[in-house]
């Protein structure tokens, strides 16, 4: 996660959207995006390179939108209604699931896109 | 070549995306080849009604806007083989098509599928007049409220002078016990002030909650009462000659009700 956001924060292209977006709002950007809030269903992410949300996405995120294959979709709760990287598309399946407790992060591995937890666990300096 | 009919009511929350889904729904159990079209753009709601709102990758501004074919937007439903969605957009709002546009998208449906069902937005705005653009049939939804049923007699004038005539009337919601003691508009006195054929009367029913929360609409559900009616009134779309149900007339007005369906 950390090693995550670092990147993320330190690629020169990334925005920080500060707040939720709400059904209906979209954020559109060619380099990284990072929230603070969460991505509501109905609301839309399209970034070309990673997307970090601090929150939940229950919305739909795309991540390398523009054909980076390497883009990542990392989430505190990454419940997504569909997700995308590069030109992959997973939706959640049918059903009722119960959301995840977890961070986790969407890559793209051996022609699909698989969910990975992320472990917080480790060192923490003060 | 297919027949474009389109939901409406004016005011706001009566029910369109529930008939729409509803008769959609039921048309397609009869075998007709059908589609859906969300026009609430900016509000889409159909796609979480049915059940498909996971399954959006184009929409109905990508294929107006020719970002997409419209093959592509066209959304199969899991359930049945001949069921189609074409989900609105919800990012952009009504003035992102035009009634141009919608005309031809409505009249290249038609090649396609039996029936093209339309909901409509609420309100007599852009998003009205491009849902009722390619239309050829209207149904018009109230529930009975003196004030959706002024909403729908302005709608009734508005679909007549856009030369779609002779709309057709679903009554929603309606309480049958309420009426009994007066506490609720019947279906008498809203047809006295409308002067439509009435297609069917729905009654308010929980059901219809809770299929809407799962995304299954109520005509799937044999034990609905909202859904027998909505298979009743799919039927009269149709063509055929189905009597009002029990809870859908009280007895003497049944005679009459039969006849203004049997006429339409
Ligand atoms: N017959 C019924 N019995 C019980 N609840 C109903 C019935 N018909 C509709 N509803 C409920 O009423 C609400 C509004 O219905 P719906 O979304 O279909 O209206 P609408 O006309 O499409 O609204 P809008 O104008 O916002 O598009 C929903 O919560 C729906 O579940
Ligand atoms: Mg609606």
């Amino acid at each position: 996660m950390k090693e995550m956001l670092d990147t993320a924060l330190s690629s020169e292209n990334t925005i920080l959207i500060q707040k939720t977006l709400r059904s209906g709002q979209s954020i559109k950007h060619s380099g990284n995006v990072v929230i603070l809030g969460d991505v509501n269903p109905g609301a839309e992410v399209v970034a070309g390179g990673h997307v970090v949300v601090m929150g939940a996405v229950r919305g739909m995120v795309h991540a390398g939108a523009f054909g980076d294959e390497n883009a990542t979709v990392t989430a505190f709760c990454l419940n997504p209604i569909q997700l995308r990287i590069c030109n992959y598309i997973t939706r959640i399946p049918d059903g009722n699931h119960p959301e995840p407790t977890e961070p986790e992060t969407a890559r793209i591995i051996n022609q699909g896109i698989v969910i990975e937890n992320i472990s917080l666990q480790g060192n923490r300096l003060f | 070549m297919g027949e474009v009919l389109v939901i409406t009511s004016g005011k706001g929350g009566v029910g369109k995306t529930t008939a729409t889904a509803n008769i959609g729904t039921g048309l397609a159990l009869m075998g007709k080849k059908i589609v859906m079209v969300d026009t609430d753009i900016g509000l889409r709601n159909l796609d979480v009604v049915m059940g498909l709102e996971n399954r959006i990758v184009y929409d109905i501004v990508d294929v107006v806007q020719g970002n997409c074919r419209l093959k592509q937007a066209l959304i199969k439903d899991k359930r049945f083989e001949n069921m189609y969605l074409l989900p609105a957009a919800q990012t952009k709002d009504k003035t992102a098509v035009s009634e141009e546009q919608m005309k031809n998208l409505s009249d290249n449906l038609k090649t396609e599928f039996d029936y093209i069902v339309i909901d409509c937005p609420a309100g007599i705005e852009q998003g009205f007049k491009n849902a009722i653009a390619g239309a050829e049939k209207a149904v018009v939804v109230t529930t009975p409220e003196v004030s959706a049923v002024r909403d729908a007699d302005r709608i009734v004038g508005l679909l007549e002078s856009s030369g779609l005539r002779e709309p057709k009337l679903i009554i929603n919601r309606i309480r049958p016990q309420m009426v009994k003691k007066g506490d609720m508009m019947s279906m008498e006195d809203i047809i006295e002030i409308l002067a439509v054929d009435l297609l069917g009367v729905v009654p308010d029913d929980e059901s219809v909650v809770v299929s809407t929360n799962r995304g299954e609409p109520a005509v799937m559900d044999k034990a609905s009462r909202a859904g027998q009616a909505f298979r009743n009134i799919s039927q009269r779309i149709t063509g055929e000659e189905i009597p009002l149900m029990n809870l859908e007339a009280n007895s003497g007005w049944l005679e009459k009700i039969k006849r203004w369906v049997t006429k339409s």
